[in-house]
């Protein structure tokens, strides 16, 4: 291949700047997967708000587990925006686990069958099966994904949560959100759990079974989620009526800040790349003077020159590009099987990201070869023969 | 026949505001199919910018003076656009030039196809007719050397095979035996001889060598961007 030919005369210079681009290119990889894995939480997230309110303890803030009485749910029931209400308690399952980075590893119980069909974030079994109304009361848990495999457990295995022995039932397929990383269970046994964790002050305020963390509603057809909220605000005191709209403003627009930061630092280091290849091009064009100049004497067209010179920047681009995503590739992947043991899986590489890696940094390389080819293009030949 | 035609070509570098050299003063000239002329004259009398006028690598100026024609097989070359004279390069002429001809990183065969593929032939058919035009050089055996394995005389008959790969009708020389020793400049001005009688391949070559002006068919004489008349040349030898 000439284009590698051409590269290899300088082979310092070339590595140097296929150096320049595959940092680029590996930032670009490493925080689009991030990007990309917010993104599915926060598609998740809009997806599981859409149809539902989420009503929670005021004093718990948005998305804390402060108990609830179950009393609650009757007086939510009543009203008549509602169709359906069922009380659901999570809790994570490492207590001492402070708030990190990614989604903490959690526990989440309701009855199975609740939402009466309703529900449109809907969960499938990978191995074994979901939980149903002959699993109440019994210990049993289907576990997430990731957590399946940073526990190392598949069904009929036995897990023990907060001291108490599970039998796993079922594993669930990945949905890159929130489940993947969660326990799920009858509403009983994680009524237990929950209680068992709380001041001995509440414990002998509300039992067990009266303990809710939150309470999901569905609005009856032609009532908006919206509308159904203000009414439980309004009926209800002392709670958060979450819907997605809600779910949106809170988590989008902080997430859209993050997304735009690590862009930003992806682009200023592919722009650094594309500068330094605009420089190795100008630079090769100069000593290749002479031999530009031959080739155009000899019946070269300027598209020529600029084709073969373009073919090269977009050659180390091509190369620069590869080596990225190949170095980002392995981060991710070495990033997401450290993280797997916490249920941290931060990063998300799709073929997508991929593709408009490699493509993004040929393209770059080629448009900055644009700038010195047609420099060279516009010599003249004579000029170019004696150039010295 | 005449197949190259020029008149009135006149050329001015300019390096500053006051300071310019008249390279090229009016010259007429015509070259016949078949021919084999020598161009020669003191260094900086135009012989090198008479070549690039003659393959359209310069237009000649057309200011201060009569109006420049140049006219090749018949057709009036003044008005091309540069992709015009771009592709007359590739299919019609030749060159040699005096320095640095070769492109470094090809080999011979790479050199020489690389004209054939600018006259518009396939990469598998322009290699074909550099193996062949190579033979015709004599060099068949260093199609895969590089020119810095190549001695100078070998980068001189590569460039050689490279001018004539495509045919051309018009072969441009500028100094084609100028960095070569008696031997070697015998043997190339042999091969351009047996070109020109067995193909009927127009020369036109720039010399400093009597030896070389002396194989050609005709000599035109140049002095201080003109050509000389016979008589002027008289003149200047007394
Ligand atoms: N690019 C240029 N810029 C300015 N002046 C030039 C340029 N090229 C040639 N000249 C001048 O034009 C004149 C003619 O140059 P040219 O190269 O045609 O001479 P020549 O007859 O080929 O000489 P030589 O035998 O030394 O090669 C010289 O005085 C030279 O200095
Ligand atoms: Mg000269």
């Amino acid at each position: 291949m000439r284009p590698l030919r051409n590269l290899a005369r300088s082979r310092l210079r070339t590595v140097l700047t296929i150096t320049g681009i595959t940092v680029g290119i590996w930032a670009l990889v490493v925080f689009g997967s991030m990007a990309n894995k917010i993104n599915a939480l926060i598609d998740g997230g809009t997806t599981y708000y859409s149809t539902k309110v989420v009503v929670s303890d005021a004093s718990g803030g948005q998305l804390g587990t402060a108990p609830m009485s179950i009393g609650t749910l009757d007086a939510i029931r009543r009203l008549p925006e509602a169709a359906v209400a069922f009380a659901e308690v999570s809790g994570l399952l490492d207590p001492t686990q402070t708030t990190g980075f990614g989604v903490p590893q959690s526990y989440a119980g309701s009855d199975a069958g609740a939402d009466q069909g309703r529900e449109v974030f809907v969960l499938h079994a990978a191995q074994g099966r979901l939980l149903d109304a002959t699993d109440a009361g019994a210990d049993h848990v289907v576990l997430g994904s990731d957590l399946a495999r940073s526990l190392k457990k598949a069904p009929g295995d036995t897990v023990t949560i907060h001291g108490v022995p599970f039998a796993v039932v079922g594993v669930l397929e990945p949905t890159l959100t929130a489940p993947d990383t969660s326990a799920q269970m009858p509403l009983a046994a994680a009524q237990r759990l929950y209680a068992a964790d709380l001041p001995q002050v509440l414990r002998d305020r509300i039992p067990a079974s009266q303990l809710a963390t939150d309470i999901v509603v569905f609005p009856n057809a032609g009532v908006t989620t919206e509308a159904l909220a203000a009414a439980i605000r309004a009926a209800v005191p002392g709670v958060t009526a979450m819907t997605g709209a809600d779910f949106d403003r809170n988590v989008k627009s902080s997430t859209a800040i993050f997304s735009a930061i690590i862009m930003g630092v992806a682009l200023i280091s592919l722009i650094v790349g594309g500068l330094s290849v605009i420089n190795t091009m100008a630079m090769s064009v100069a000593e290749r003077t002479r031999e530009i100049g031959i080739k155009r004497a000899i019946g070269g067209s300027r598209v020529r020159v600029v084709r073969e010179l373009v073919a090269e920047a977009g050659l180390i681009g091509l190369i620069g590009g590869i080596a990225g995503l190949a170095l980002g590739a392995l981060v991710v992947f070495l990033a997401n099987d450290a993280g797997r043991s916490n249920g941290t899986i931060l990063f998300d590489l799709t073929p997508a990201t991929a593709v408009t890696a490699i493509l993004f940094a040929t393209f770059l390389g080629m448009a900055a070869g644009v700038v010195p080819s047609i420099h060279a293009a516009r010599l003249d030949p004579v000029a170019a023969l004696r150039y010295e | 026949m005449t197949l190259l035609e020029g008149r009135d070509l006149r050329k001015t570098y300019r390096l500053g505001r006051r300071n310019t050299v008249d390279a090229l003063r009016g010259v007429d000239i015509e070259i016949e199919a078949g021919e084999m002329v020598a161009i020669m004259g003191p260094s900086g009398s135009g012989k090198s910018t008479l070549m690039h006028v003659l393959g359209l690598l310069h237009a000649p100026d057309p200011k201060d003076g009569p109006a420049p024609t140049l006219r090749f097989d018949g057709r009036d070359l003044t008005r091309l656009s540069d992709r015009q004279r771009t592709a007359l390069r590739a299919r019609e002429m030749g060159f040699v030039f005096q320095q640095f001809n070769l492109v470094p990183t090809l080999s011979a065969a790479e050199n020489v196809g690389l004209a054939a593929e600018y006259a518009g032939e396939r990469h598998g058919r322009a290699r074909a007719k550099a193996t062949e035009a190579l033979a015709l050089v004599g060099l068949a055996e260093r199609a895969d050397h590089r020119p810095s394995e190549l001695s100078g005389g070998e980068q001189q008959r590569v460039a050689i095979a490279r001018a004539l790969v495509n045919g051309p009708s018009l072969v441009l020389a500028d100094e084609p035996t100028g960095n070569l020793d008696s031997r070697r400049s015998a043997e190339v001005l042999g091969l351009l001889r047996t070109l020109n009688r067995e193909q009927g391949r127009t020369f036109v070559l720039v010399t400093h060598d009597p030896a070389v002006g002396g194989a050609c068919g005709r000599i035109v004489h140049m002095r201080d961007g003109l050509v000389a008349s016979a008589a002027e040349r008289e003149l200047a030898v007394a």
